[in-house]
Order: structure tokens, then C-alpha cells, then sequence
């Protein structure tokens, strides 16, 4: 039982309706529920239902690498665990991860009934969930075994004569497919939806990632979806697009496939950034330094990010002025990245807070993409790209900045946002051992792989050697990944049990500044009885004062009268 | 109503603080284990320039995520509830925005400089028989599932062990018959990739004598992790004699070859 009081008494009775207690959906009913909220929450359960399934498949990787020619796995199983947790943690973790918890927040923080085209999110998640069932579905037949990014020549019919690589086009097509649908719903409710004097400049942080994250996807997931279209003619319908020996190009596919890849990386980072945003500001109670440059600066990360995509194909045989051009993009970066850790740590450091499991998630994944990203930026140079890529080193630098933003931020957000979403609070105590065991394994488990990768250890090799010099390191990593697996069991686990042991909340617990917490918790279908007019970027703040001024005002007035 | 007050954690933040402080104090004491391993020898004036871009990025990663982590600390510190921080004017954005240019111009200049010049093609000081004054030694290098052909200059070829003279600049003309194949020896040459279709061409000039070790970096099958790479670094003398002896090797084997099929 959680030692931390939960409630505080209902205060604006006139905001929220608050109706009966509704009885839990039925399946059928979630199932064809075109409410944005519905969506998501499959969306985002979901993806913490895949983040266990990854992190399983990398300890199962980890355990084949604990010791020099290890015979736990054969070379085939190996390539295919790998190849699934790579698409697992990007289309089934990243992406529906993101996209969910806008799709369910930011309609709420912008004061819109609905979304604008809600059978448009309701298709976007069958889609998503039939690619989940095809990807896992493919145990029983041929999972696919070409990697995370299956390069042409090899991923064609002729070097993969199986399914595998079928199965990863089928999967990542209609998960793509369908959270573009998600994207594009999202888009038009922003436009179209926001409330009363909710102008750009009064949108929260979080909304404002809405809009740079669903414009990015809608301009990159078409490219993907054309080339893993391009992939499938090869394979299967005589195509040559990517096949050296007719006349095609096997560059082509990596400009592609990076340019996607890339853009993931800078939707996940743009995203929970912003979603770190809106935790400082709600837990420092003040509004984040620098407001503006913070916005303008996800906006760069989006743009810029997005352009660097030649920095991944630094060993390619493409003109060297391509890779100076990702170069320079990638060392941009800084400025942008630099200026939001700036003004996020700066917020935290002037000010007064509770430290909750929401805020401690966010600062621990400040802490491991602060490392990720400053070795990105190394390996983002020419000369040592050419030197460190498909190493550990990169593979660990990677990591460090997705796991800080995936599954840090993802569980900061989650923790943040879980009150509204389900009317409890998320416990406490569990939160916070899950948070230290997942950050002792994130580190022990990643850590080691730089050594290791300046070694010379390559990525994707089902074996080492005893001759390497990496032994200890790998059995290291590999305990580390043991720890972060537990953690992430832990983590997991208190998001099922809070649901049935906490108390209710109020709607807004955390004393928020947007108005999703106006809402109640969970929101009803409509989600608002009543809107406000917006009249600055912490709307709830003017709610509670104005609240608290007539409430004060009622009070002096039933003193004045005499006592009859 | 004022912001709900929530009560504080029981420990508020020393066990983060404990977390955040193993993770600076790792980075600080794998620094040195890493600097070791930081490919301790170079076998080529190239990938000496690529181990100095490395250090000078390396000292700048280090301090730069050593201060972040620790003013991550610092804001997570636990204080009194009443306890106010004494604010000082912030520096403005526009000034932290130029400083972090600054540094990233500083970054990028650095790295183009030392880029170039890992990548510039080196002079031979040494010949060897066959080669053309001023001109690199060409050997064509073939990646095929899962392992390298190499063809010298007077029509030798070996598998797997690349064989070069000291002090004469080579050219790898890397290509491929099947997939994309990552060639990778980490003191000699870096990475690059394979691409059929396409010639990928390597430059590099080994100054010492010694054997150089290289594994495949691209996933390119079931044999991906023996694709294994070995280059042996001669005098000029022991390569031409090596190619002389593997050219008649050949040609002994192409001959009994022939026999037998003639014989049959």
C-alpha cells in the first residue's frame, strides 16, 4: 500500500460532470470505439506490452553474447531474435509510443470534444495492431532474419529465399500505414480543433510536438512505405529497383531506409522532450526558461535531425560531399539539443519541487541521452564514422539515447499522464525501484559496449572470440541486461497492478498547467463539459485562481451578512 | 486553491542522486580503460589522424557529459521545502545559442580538417615490381558470401589474407558478386563498404611490418561472423616473392587440374 496520500477533495464541481461511475468497456466496444482516448490506450498498452517482448528478445541476445563462442543460440535464431527485437522496439515501441500518448494528450490539452476524422485513428490502429499480429505471428512460420534495416542484395528473393523478409515488409507496412492514419487525424484535429483562444503561441509543449512530429511522419512514412513497396516488387513480382545486376541501385534503398530511420529517431526524440517539458514545468510549478527557444529548438531537431541521413552511410559508396553534408547536419545539432538541456536542467535547478516518479524518470532520461547523444555527435564525423560505425561503440551510443528517450521518457510520460488516463495514480514506491533498477541496468548493460566497439566488436555478429580482447565487457553488458530486463519487468508490471490497488484521483492531481487535467479522470466520451476561454500558455493556472478568487470573494460575501 | 502539495518521498532523491552519481563516476573511471583501448596501435598515417580526431572528441565528450550529469545532480539535490534558491539573472537564450554554436563550429572544424586528411591519399616511399610510378598499387578486393578474393596487380589471387608491401600506397578496389559486405580492418583502413555494382575504393600506405585483423561489418548471412579478414604486412621483397609464389602455385594447380581432365 502506497504511503502517499492520493486525493485532494473535488474542487470545481461546475467544470466536470461528474456522473455516475461508468462500468468497464466491453471488449466490442474497444474494439470499435472511435474515441481518440480508446485508440491510444490500445496504442500505448500496446507498446509497453512489446517494450517486455524486446526486452526479452535482447536478453536473449545478451545471453548468446555473455561468453566467447557461445552455442545458446545458433546463427539463424540469433539473426532472427535480432531482427525482431530491432523492428519491434522501432514500429511496435518507438513510434506507436509516441504517437499514442499525443494522440490520447493533445487533443485534451488543446480543449478539442473529439478528434477531427476519429474513423481515420480507428483504421490507423487495426492496421497497426494486424502488423503487431504478422510480426509475432511469424514465430509459427519464418520470422524474418535479414536485421533491423535488411540492406539489398541480401534481403532479395535470391540471398533470403523465405518469408522472413515478406513477413518485415507486410509488418512495418501496415504498422506504418496505419499510424500515418493516426498522423493525419491528429494533424486535422490540431488545425481544426484547438479551443477558444488556443493560439499556436498559448499551445502547450506537448502539442506543439503533436504538430513537428505528425508533419515529420507524414512526410517521411510515404518514402519508407515506397521503398519497402520497391523491396516487395523485387522479391516477388520481378522488379529491379534495388538489384545491382539489372540495372538498380542497392544505394538507393539506403538513402531510403535512413532517411525513415533517422526521422524515428528525431520523432522520439522531439516527442519526449516535449513531454519532459510539460513534467518539469508541472513539477517546478514554474514555466520552463525560455519557452520559445525551446519550441523553435524541436522544430530544428525535426528539420535538421531529419536531413542528417547520410551520416548512417558513411561507409557507403556514395560522393564524400554527401557525407560532410550529414556531417554538418549532425553537428548542428548541438545547438538545438544543447539549448533545450540548457533550459530543462536550468528550470529544475532554480526551482522548488516534489520529486515524483514522473520527474525522476524524466531527469534519468536526460541523464542517459545527455551521454547517447554527445557520442552520436563523435561518430557523426567523417573520419571516425568511418572508423566506429557497426561497432558496439555506435550500437551502445544508440541505445543510451533511445532507451533514455523510449524508455525513460516513456515511462515518465506514462507515470505523468496514468491519474488521467485511468483515474489512479500509478504507486509510488514501485515506481521508484523500478526506476533505479532500470537505470543501474541501462547503464551496466550498455556501458561495457563502448569498450567493447572500440575494440573493434561489430554489431549483429552472432559470436566473438576469446582473441578480441572483449570478453569481460560482453559479460558485463550482459548482466547489466539482465538487470535492465527485471527493471522493465517491474516497471511493467506496476502499470497492471496500480490499476487495480490505488485509490481514485481527482483530475488533476499534479496541479497541471494544460488542460487536460480540466478533464476528468478518466475523460468522459466528450471530454469537456465546459471549455474556458484560453487566455495564456498555463490555462489550468487562470482556472484555479479564478476559482480561488470567487471562492474568497463567497466567502467575504456570506461573512459581510449579518446572522439572521 | 494553491498547486495541490504533494508530501515528498521518504528519501526524496538520494537514491537518483546515488544512481546519477555511479553513472558519472563509471564514465570517470572506464575513461581511462576506454583510452587504452582506443585502437592502441595505428597501422597507417590515416587511421593515425582518425586517433587523434578521436581523443580530442573523446576529452570534449567527457567533460561535457560529466558536466551535464552533474548539474543534473545538483538540480535533483534534495532541499527544504522553504528553501528558495537565490535567483540570478539567467544568460539570456541568444548567448547560450552562441556559445553552443561556437563549440559546434569549433567541433566541425576540427573534424573536417582531420577528416580530409585521414582520407588523403598517401605517397608511396617504397616500388615494388609492377607498379606504376606515382600510382598506388591496385588490388582488387571481392567480398562474396562469406569471404574476400584478393587479385594483385601480375594476376595472383588469394582468399581471405590480403598480403602488402610496406611503404607503398594501395588501392582496395572493394566490390562485390552477391550482397552489400562491410570491409573493415580497424588500424588500417576503417570501413567501407562493398556495394555490387559499384567500385568502393580504399587507400591506404602500412608503414610497419605486422598482421592486421579485420571482421565483416554488415549482416550479410548465416557465415556472417566467420567472414574474418587478415592482412599481412611484408617488406617489398617478401610480397613480390609471396605473389611470384602464389602466381606459380596457381599455375601448378591450374596445370594438374588440366591434366586430369585431360587424362580422364
Amino acid at each position: 500500500m502506497s504511503t502517499y496520500p492520493t486525493t485532494v477533495p473535488p474542487t470545481r464541481p461546475e467544470l466536470s460532470s461528474q456522473g455516475p461511475k461508468s462500468r468497464p468497456a466491453r471488449w466490442i466496444e474497444l474494439a470499435t470505439s472511435p474515441d481518440h482516448k480508446v485508440i491510444s490506450l490500445l496504442l500505448v498498452s500496446a507498446a509497453f506490452g512489446s517494450i517486455f517482448l524486446a526486452a526479452l528478445e535482447l536478453l536473449l541476445t545478451r545471453a548468446q553474447l555473455a561468453i566467447p563462442e557461445n552455442v545458446f543460440l545458433n546463427a539463424v535464431t540469433f539473426d532472427r531474435l535480432l531482427s525482431v527485437y530491432g523492428t519491434t522496439s522501432i514500429f511496435l515501441i518507438a513510434l506507436p509510443l509516441v504517437l499514442g500518448l499525443l494522440y490520447y494528450v493533445v487533443p485534451l490539452q488543446i480543449g478539442a470534444r473529439g478528434t477531427a476524422l476519429p474513423r481515420l485513428g480507428q483504421i490507423g490502429l487495426w492496421l497497426f495492431i494486424f502488423g503487431g499480429f504478422l510480426l509475432y505471428g511469424s514465430f509459427l512460420f519464418t520470422p524474418p532474419e535479414a536485421g533491423i534495416n535488411p540492406l539489398p542484395p541480401f534481403s532479395e528473393l535470391a540471398f533470403t529465399p523465405n518469408n522472413g523478409v515478406d513477413v518485415w515488409i507486410g509488418a512495418t507496412g501496415l504498422v506504418t500505414l496505419g499510424l500515418l492514419l493516426v498522423a493525419i487525424d491528429l494533424i486535422t484535429t490540431l488545425h481544426n480543433l484547438r479551443a477558444p483562444g488556443m493560439a499556436w503561441r498559448r499551445a502547450p509543449f506537448f502539442a506543439w510536438a503533436a504538430r513537428i512530429v505528425t508533419c515529420l511522419f507524414v512526410v517521411v512514412a510515404p518514402i519508407f512505405l515506397a521503398a519497402i513497396t520497391m523491396l516487395m516488387l523485387d522479391r516477388r513480382y520481378g522488379g529491379g529497383f534495388f538489384a545491382g545486376s539489372e540495372g538498380g541501385s542497392p544505394i538507393l534503398w539506403q538513402h531510403f531506409s535512413n532517411i525513415f530511420f533517422t526521422a524515428v529517431y528525431m520523432i522520439v526524440a522531439v516527442g519526449f522532450l516535449a513531454a519532459i517539458a510539460e513534467i518539469v514545468q508541472t513539477f517546478t510549478g514554474r514555466e520552463i526558461q525560455g519557452r520559445k527557444t525551446v519550441i523553435g529548438s524541436l522544430v530544428a531537431i525535426a528539420v535538421v535531425g531529419t536531413l542528417a541521413w547520410t551520416q548512417n552511410m558513411v561507409t557507403a559508396p556514395i560522393p564524400s560531399g554527401w557525407k560532410y553534408y550529414g556531417m554538418i547536419m549532425s553537428i548542428a545539432l548541438i545547438v538545438p539539443v544543447g539549448l533545450i538541456f540548457y533550459n530543462l536542467i536550468s528550470t529544475v535547478a532554480a526551482s522548488d519541487f516534489h520529486m515524483r516518479a514522473p520527474l525522476r524518470f524524466a531527469l534519468g532520461a536526460l541523464s542517459l541521452a545527455s551521454l547517447g547523444l554527445a557520442v552520436e555527435v563523435i561518430h557523426s564525423t567523417v573520419a571516425i564514422g568511418t572508423q566506429l560505425s557497426e561497432t558496439y561503440d555506435a550500437w551502445a551510443a544508440t541505445h543510451f539515447a533511445l532507451i533514455g528517450f523510449v524508455l525513460f521518457g516513456g515511462f515518465a510520460a506514462i507515470s505523468y499522464w496514468y491519474p488521467k488516463m485511468t483515474g489512479v495514480q500509478l504507486n509510488e514506491d514501485r515506481s521508484r525501484i523500478s526506476f533505479q533498477v532500470m537505470f543501474l541496468g541501462a547503464v551496466v548493460a550498455l556501458l561495457p559496449l563502448f569498450a567493447a566497439g572500440l575494440e573493434g566488436q561489430v554489431t549483429d555478429a552472432y559470436r566473438f572470440y576469446g582473441d578480441q580482447g572483449v570478453d569481460v565487457w560482453n559479460l558485463i553488458a550482459s548482466i547489466g541486461t539482465l538487470i535492465l530486463f527485471v527493471g522493465v519487468v517491474l516497471a511493467v508490471g506496476n502499470l497492471i497492478k496500480s490499476r487495480e490497488e490505488e485509490p481514485a484521483v481527482t483530475p488533476d492531481p499534479w496541479g497541471g498547467d494544460s488542460l487536460e487535467w480540466l478533464a476528468l479522470s478518466p475523460p468522459p466520451a466528450h471530454n469537456f463539459d465546459v471549455l474556458p476561454d484560453v487566455r495564456s500558455t498555463r490555462p489550468m493556472r487562470d482556472i484555479r485562481e479564478a476559482v480561488r478568487r470567487r471562492d474568497s470573494e463567497a466567502t467575504a460575501a456570506s461573512e459581510s451578512q449579518p446572522v439572521a | 486553491m494553491a498547486p495541490v502539495l504533494l508530501p515528498r518521498s521518504r528519501k526524496p532523491v538520494s537514491l537518483l542522486t546515488a544512481l546519477a552519481a555511479a553513472l558519472v563516476g563509471l564514465a570517470a573511471s572506464a575513461t581511462p580503460a576506454m583510452a587504452l583501448s582506443l585502437n592502441p596501435e595505428a597501422g597507417s598515417p590515416g587511421i593515425e589522424k582518425v586517433n587523434t580526431l578521436h581523443w580530442i572528441l573523446f576529452v570534449v565528450l567527457v567533460i561535457v557529459v560529466v558536466a551535464v550529469n552533474l548539474a543534473i545532480l545538483r538540480a535533483a539535490r534534495p532541499r527544504t521545502r522553504h528553501h528558495v534558491r537565490a535567483e540570478g539573472k539567467a544568460p539570456s537564450q541568444l548567448k547560450v545559442g552562441i556559445g553552443l554554436g561556437v563549440v559546434a563550429v569549433a567541433i566541425f572544424v576540427t573534424a573536417t580538417v582531420f577528416s580530409d586528411k585521414s582520407r588523403e591519399v598517401p605517397a608511396s616511399v617504397q616500388t615494388v615490381a609492377g607498379l606504376d610510378q606515382g600510382r598506388p598499387l591496385p588490388i582488387r578486393t571481392t567480398g562474396q558470401q562469406w569471404l574476400w578474393r584478393f587479385d594483385y596487380p601480375n594476376g595472383a589471387f588469394s582468399y581471405r589474407r590480403l598480403v602488402v608491401p610496406t611503404g607503398v600506397t594501395v588501392a582496395l578496389g572493394l566490390r562485390s558478386i552477391d550482397v552489400v559486405h562491410g570491409w573493415n580492418v580497424p588500424s588500417l583502413t576503417g570501413k567501407a563498404q562493398a556495394v555490387p555494382g559499384k567500385t568502393n575504393t580504399v587507400y591506404f600506405r602500412a608503414d610497419e611490418e605486422g598482421v592486421h585483423k579485420g571482421r565483416s561489418s554488415v549482416l550479410n548471412g548465416q557465415g556472417y561472423s566467420t567472414m574474418q579478414i587478415e592482412v599481412d604486412v611484408v617488406s617489398p621483397q617478401e610480397y613480390e616473392s609471396f605473389i611470384a609464389q602464389q602466381k606459380a602455385d596457381i599455375q601448378d594447380a591450374q596445370d594438374t587440374v588440366e591434366k586430369e581432365i585431360a587424362s580422364n
